[in-house]
């Protein structure tokens, strides 16, 4: 929801104009940008300098946690995509996945609501914990409403807008429900996505009709009305312009009170502005781990200092 | 010559080329309808719409209009078709039916459940039957089925039973339409798992990702994607069974009778001839003109019935443009 008042928080987000060509470990080039618009930020990365404006939000004290990895590693075949993987994932907080393409940061959030055991060729080792409890105890189908997903590419249901948030609740529902009957809720979920406002002239409109943002956006929304309690997002702006990208961040930041986000992302800057938490991960390792604010001003690995080092430095 | 073909054309010139090409096609359907109007004229104008009803012996009216002359009296046209009408609808209706929903669930099956390696010998063997010859398909059924049907299904009580009226033998309804389905499940199968193939995956997995099991998701999201391409194998199938002549002719007992629900189980015993079956059978003694016309006027009622097909096909698909499913 973007009332006027909140206007200078979009301009905020949005990306500086300046962009420069970093060239990571695996000589794929990333565009990236500053951080913060703010001189000061530009000029060095400590860690004093690097808060004001957009990490306001932070929270000084880790939320509890909601799931656990513990020693994942996935295979595809003899590819080995994930290695000995170990992680927490605090309610209340965003976790952002960064890391060089095919280090296996899909692999490692599909693995989370055992969307990998669709591809035959994967196979998982290591402990999932979800409250404390295994997955592979759980129905998948109950796990999969628990822990939700938003995928790369915007992928609504080639319905109407209303059908498309109301599928999950009517999937789930022992008798089909009529449309009175959810309306409410997909209504919710819809405010709670941010675009309840600019889609409620006419809720019965065909989703794909929608622009790239708004069907992303239309995708957290459908992910949000069963209630999920993690939210995992692969790139869930790699599709879309600075704007619609300002937009979701927002959104991320509003939800993170009441869900675990996990987020994966190749946008340094953006893994800044919204992560609490952010993983780097390198060809299938679990290179650093640690807040936000630390990874990126004082990173403990090498490796890490490489990748994050080009982006503020 | 060749060479002219093999460089790049202009893209005006591409499209005059094909659109020349698809009127002059249009102008030969359009001739073709025009011409067996024409030669079937005779045979409504002398019997109206009691060509479509069911008075008399069809049978014998066609078999009377053999020895008619070559200046025939109006009285010679005179036929009531709906015995051939109603087996064709039949015929066609049921195997369709039938057709459909094993065609579908086998769909189902292949593309969401069967493992890879069946997978991969069943698609290769479902296209291998969708491009069996009909002929042979009538063949099998006049060796094998009628014979089983006979001895085994049909007791001799129910034989007598009905004596006076039909005399059972084991071609009729039944094999008819059993081998119906045979011939047009496989296409369908076929036409319907490349749809579901062709299903972006996102959609899939995004239903998944809800939380909803694989059934569901086949049905709700697939499936529903691919109703496009389930319409027009319903189309193709209908045209298939419509048009099926050979076939029939040997299966359904050939006889210009109305197999009547209400006889009970004896209805799917009872024999029948559709129209494409008594176009090939009265084909040869087509030099009486009264029979010329009754036979064009067949040909007439298949052809227009494809028609309606292929409209009623394009129009059921147009709701699901607007949701932005592939048409
Ligand atoms: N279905 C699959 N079968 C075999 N190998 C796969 C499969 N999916 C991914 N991989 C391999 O696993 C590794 C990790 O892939 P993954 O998609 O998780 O990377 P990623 O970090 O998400 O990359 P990107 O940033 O480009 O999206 C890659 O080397 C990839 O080739
Ligand atoms: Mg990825």
């Amino acid at each position: 929801m973007i009332g006027n008042e909140e206007t200078h928080d979009v301009e905020r987000l949005l990306p500086p104009p300046i962009k420069r060509i970093v060239v990571d470990e695996q000589l794929q080039p990333t565009i990236v940008q500053p951080p913060v618009a703010d001189p000061v930020a530009a000029t060095g990365p400590s860690a004093g300098a690097v808060r004001a404006g957009a990490r306001a939000h932070r929270r000084g004290t880790p939320g509890p946690e909601r799931m656990t990895l513990d020693g994942l590693s996935v295979s595809y075949g003899t590819k080995r995509a994930v290695n000995e993987v170990s992680l927490p994932i605090r309610q209340g907080e965003v976790l952002a996945l960064i890391g060089p393409s095919g280090c296996g940061k899909t692999t490692l959030l599909r693995t989370l609501n055992r969307l990998t055991e669709l591809t035959p060729t994967a196979r998982r080792e290591g402990r999932i914990l979800l409250d404390g409890q295994d997955v592979d105890e759980l129905e998948v189908t109950a796990l999969r409403r628990r822990v939700s997903m938003v995928f790369q590419q915007p992928n609504p249901f080639p319905m109407s807008i209303f059908d498309n948030v109301a599928y999950a609740l009517r999937e789930q529902a022992m008798k089909r429900p009529g449309k009175a009957a959810v309306e409410p809720q997909v209504i919710d979920a819809l405010r709670r996505a941010g675009l309840y406002d600019e889609v409620k002239d006419d809720l019965s409109r065909p989703a794909l009709r929608l622009s790239g943002g708004q069907q992303q956006r239309l995708c957290i929304a459908r992910a949000l009305a069963v209630r999920p309690e993690v939210l995992l997002m692969d790139e869930p702006c790699s599709a879309l312009d600075p704007r619609s990208t300002a937009v979701i961040e927002e959104l991320i930041q509003e939800l993170r009170s009441e869900l675990a986000i996990v987020i994966v992302t190749h946008n340094l800057q953006q893994a800044y502005r919204v992560g609490d938490h952010v993983a780097f991960m390198y060809l299938g390792d679990l290179v650093e781990y640690g807040r936000t604010e630390q990874v990126f001003a004082a990173p403990r690995a090498q490796r890490t200092r490489d990748y994050v080092g080009g982006a503020f430095g | 010559m060749l060479q002219r073909l093999r460089k790049p054309w202009p893209d005006q010139r591409a499209e005059r080329t094909l659109g020349a090409l698809a009127s002059v096609v249009l102008v030969l359907i359009v001739l073709m309808i025009v011409f067996v109007a024409s030669k079937a004229m005779p045979a409504f104008q002398h019997n109206g719409l009691s060509f479509f009803g069911s008075g008399g012996d069809v049978d014998r009216q066609i078999d009377a209009m053999v020895n008619t002359g070559a200046k025939p009296a109006p009285g010679d046209y005179t036929i009531g078709a709906w015995p051939l009408i109603y087996a064709t609808l039949l015929t066609t209706a049921l195997a369709v039916v039938g057709g459909l929903a094993f065609a579908l669930l086998a769909a189902v099956f292949i593309v969401e459940f069967a493992p890879p390696s069946l997978r991969r010998v069943v698609v290769p063997v479902v296209r291998l039957l969708a491009a069996v010859p009909s002929v042979i398909y009538g063949l099998i059924g006049i060796l094998v089925l009628v014979p089983l049907v006979n001895d085994h299904l049909i007791s001799s009580g129910r034989k007598q039973s009905v004596q006076y009226v039909i005399s059972l033998t084991g071609t009729g309804l039944l094999v008819a339409v059993v081998i119906l389905v045979v011939m047009i499940t496989p296409i369908m199968i076929a036409i319907i798992v490349d749809a579901l193939y062709a299903v972006p995956k996102g959609w899939r997995e995004g239903a998944l990702a809800l939380g909803v099991n694989r059934w569901r998701a086949m049905w709700t999201v697939s499936v529903r994607a691919a109703r496009p391409a389930i319409i027009a194998a319903v189309v193709l199938a209908c045209a298939r069974a419509l048009g099926e002549a050979i076939m029939l002719s040997m299966v359904s007992g050939s006889k210009g009778f109305a197999p009547n629900p209400i006889d009970g189980l004896t209805f799917i015993f009872e024999p029948l001839r559709p129209l494409a079956a008594t176009i090939v059978e009265d084909a040869d003694s087509i030099n009486a003109p009264a029979m010329s016309a009754t036979v064009y006027a067949f040909a007439l009622l298949l052809l227009f019935s494809s028609l309606v097909l292929s409209l009623a096909g394009f129009l059921a698909k147009q709701p699901m443009k607007k949701y932005g499913i592939r048409v």
